[in-house]
């Protein structure tokens, strides 16, 4: 048994005081940091405020950042957390108001869900089964990682975008959504797609930081969920936003010098056919770039820009011509996929 | 003398000129034969896969089996391109993938045959050319610097693919360049957290305020500037940090280095040849603490 420091964030609603305090506890090999919070409420403070309940990595109540990342406080061992001998610092999660000491007001992380409408829409034309609906195991297989979600919030907490606006949806509700979306039994796919696309805080407002992927303790991989539904949504057509455009720029900008085009890609972002019809919040947005290229134009950065050097002739030729085998193979499987859907239909009577 | 498959990435050759000279300069004193790629692809950056992620892994691919022909150790300079890079290989471990996506590369005569490891210059410098090396060319010790280390996503995470089980270095490697070359490490929330840069085009709002709040965060902390292996940050956070400052209304005025102009400084090479000239946010007060 040794003797470990962990520092407690706290916060006291009731005169609105924030403070750390230290408590030393008695830590057995293989203690869990919640066992431990456990053992200064019961033996030391018993004010101390946190939400626990199964203990076992299920219920999701116990995330909380420890040492500044958040994690299930039941799954984490203190030697774990404790390097080197130093205290284990433990924290509310983030992005969300904190009500007491460890605990936070969760609402607006499951408010999240319901704009996500994140349940199931069967089809309301066919019979349901006498059993219960089915899903081929090689479609579960492809998305089963997204089901495994227990809310805890972890994610949430260390979201960078939920940390700066409140209408991101945030990676768990958004993994959720494509759970759905990709379900077979679910019939609001190509509704659910849109809204994921347009809606203020959707699929697109995302970073691509890594942050959820790192702290979900489920591996639901929020973000490549995203990432997927972006190709998706891309897919079924919903294509009239600044990510799309900013996805297609650079990707012809790839495909023609090999390399990023840094000159074109503000442009084509906002938008060439948005430019040319006079769209008004569009040439906005070009005025948006005119003091940061006045800056870069002092500091000698735009001519390193107009400058800027593209794969070099045999390279190009050849990207130019995976570019075009990969969207003729793309075609291709197109056809195959259609096949697919038509057989499977058939297979599932209808749709 | 060391030798590696370099790719620059785009940014460094263009928007970025001074990442790409000052990591030639150290490199050349460190006597790292640098090979660059020069047909390579841009990494697609996570841009390119929004909606063709199998294009994306054949560039990466093609790239990768460059390094592989040429018997030489892949080395990035952009925590981007690195992420994306390894994120590419380790899905290329499936060998039933890679045979669908070596068939777009049998036309150029190469074959992607699963063995790179990319690599930042940030662990090469760490892991290959060694401290008791980089110690040995220091001339100009930056003991008076205080300084906040800037990751960029991609080269903390995801963990896994980043291999820190088996290299637990690479978990605080801006840290330990830092104090290596005899600075102070501010240490600060927002030194993991994304810059903003990916949705600068998208949201500019969330964009700046991601980049100001860590800005004002490291600088109320006592930074004097911010060192990044990332030259997506160093737009967001230099480029951009005028109108960051007015995003978030604060006073901001903090210097952003790239990795090896740090490493430049201390080896006692010129401002102007690390292209420490050529930031938005002036860095003359910094180079004068320094007596650079």
């Amino acid at each position: 048994m040794a003797q470990q420091e962990f520092i407690i964030q706290r916060y006291d609603p009731d005169t609105d005081e924030s403070y750390e305090e230290s408590f030393n506890v008695d830590v057995q090999p293989g203690q869990t940091v919640l066992d431990s919070l456990n053992a200064i409420k019961w033996e030391q403070d018993g004010t101390l405020s946190f939400r626990m309940s199964c203990r076992h990595a299920i219920c999701g109540s116990c995330a909380m950042k420890v040492n500044g990342q958040s994690m299930l406080t039941c799954q984490t061992q203190v030697d774990a957390a404790a390097e080197r001998g130093d205290p284990v610092r433990v924290g509310p999660m983030g992005n969300q108001k904190v009500i007491k000491d460890l605990v936070v007001d969760v609402g607006k992380f499951l408010h999240q869900f319901e704009r996500a409408e994140t349940w199931l829409e069967p089809y309301e034309d066919q019979e349901p089964p006498e059993k219960e609906y089915r899903q081929k195991v090689e479609e579960f297989d492809h998305w089963s990682h997204a089901s495994t979600c227990i809310h805890c919030g972890a994610c949430y907490s260390d979201c960078t975008v939920a940390a700066v606006d409140e209408n991101f949806l945030g990676p768990a509700a958004l993994a959720k959504a494509y759970r759905f979306v990709m379900d077979s039994r679910d019939s609001k796919r190509e509704e659910r797609l849109q809204y994921l696309s347009e809606t203020e805080g959707g699929i697109w407002d995302c970073t691509r930081c890594y942050m959820c992927v790192q702290a979900c303790p489920k591996d639901v991989l929020p973000m490549d969920a995203i990432m997927e539904l972006r190709t998706l949504a891309i897919e079924a057509g919903h294509t009239n936003n600044h990510g799309v455009r900013h996805h297609k720029g650079f990707t012809s900008g790839v495909r023609k010098r090999g390399r990023l085009d840094e000159m074109m890609l503000p442009v084509q972002s906002v938008g060439i056919g948005r430019l040319l019809t006079g769209n008004i919040s569009a040439h906005k947005e070009m005025m948006d770039y005119t003091p940061g290229a006045i800056r870069l134009l002092k500091s000698r950065k735009l001519f390193a820009i107009a400058q800027r050097h593209g794969a070099n002739a045999e390279g190009r030729e050849q990207i130019q011509r995976i570019f075009d085998e990969v969207e003729a193979e793309k075609h291709h499987h197109d056809v195959d996929a259609d096949a697919f859907g038509a057989e499977f239909q058939t297979a599932i009577g209808g749709h | 003398m060391s030798k590696y498959a370099f790719w620059p990435g785009c940014v460094a050759r263009g928007a970025a000129p001074e990442l790409y000279t000052s990591t030639l300069a150290v490199a050349e004193h460190l006597g790292m034969d640098l090979v660059e790629l020069e047909a390579a692809a841009c990494t697609g950056a996570g841009i390119i896969s929004d909606g063709e992620p199998y294009l994306q892994d054949v560039l990466n691919a093609r790239t990768m089996a460059m390094s592989e022909q040429m018997d030489l150790p892949l080395m990035d300079i952009c925590s981007t391109c690195v992420g994306v890079h390894r994120l590419a290989a380790e899905k290329l471990r499936d060998v039933d993938y890679r045979i669908r996506i070596n068939h777009h590369l049998a036309p150029e005569g190469i074959e992607y045959r699963g063995s790179a490891d990319p690599r930042h210059l940030l662990w090469i410098l760490l892991e290959d050319v060694g401290i008791d090396k980089i110690n040995s060319l220091i001339k100009r010790p930056l003991e008076e610097l205080n300084l906040g280390p800037f990751y960029g996503c991609y080269i903390i995470r995801p963990e896994r693919t980043l291999d820190f089980d088996a290299h637990p270095t690479r978990r605080n490697s801006l840290e330990q360049l830092i104090e290596i070359l005899g600075a102070t490490t501010v240490t600060y929330d927002g030194m993991t957290k994304c810059c903003g840069f990916p949705i600068l085009t998208m949201n500019k709002k969330n964009s700046l305020t991601m980049a100001g709040s860590h800005l004002d965060e490291a600088q109320s902390k006592g930074a004097d500037a911010l060192v990044t292996p990332c030259p997506l940050c160093h737009l967001n956070l230099d480029a951009q940090q005028p109108d960051a400052a007015k995003v978030i209304d604060r006073n901001l005025n903090l210097p952003i280095l790239h990795v090896p102009q740090l490493l430049g400084l201390a080896m006692g090479l010129a401002p102007e040849k690390l292209g420490l000239t050529r930031h938005v946010v002036d860095t003359n007060r910094l180079l004068n603490k320094i007596g650079a």
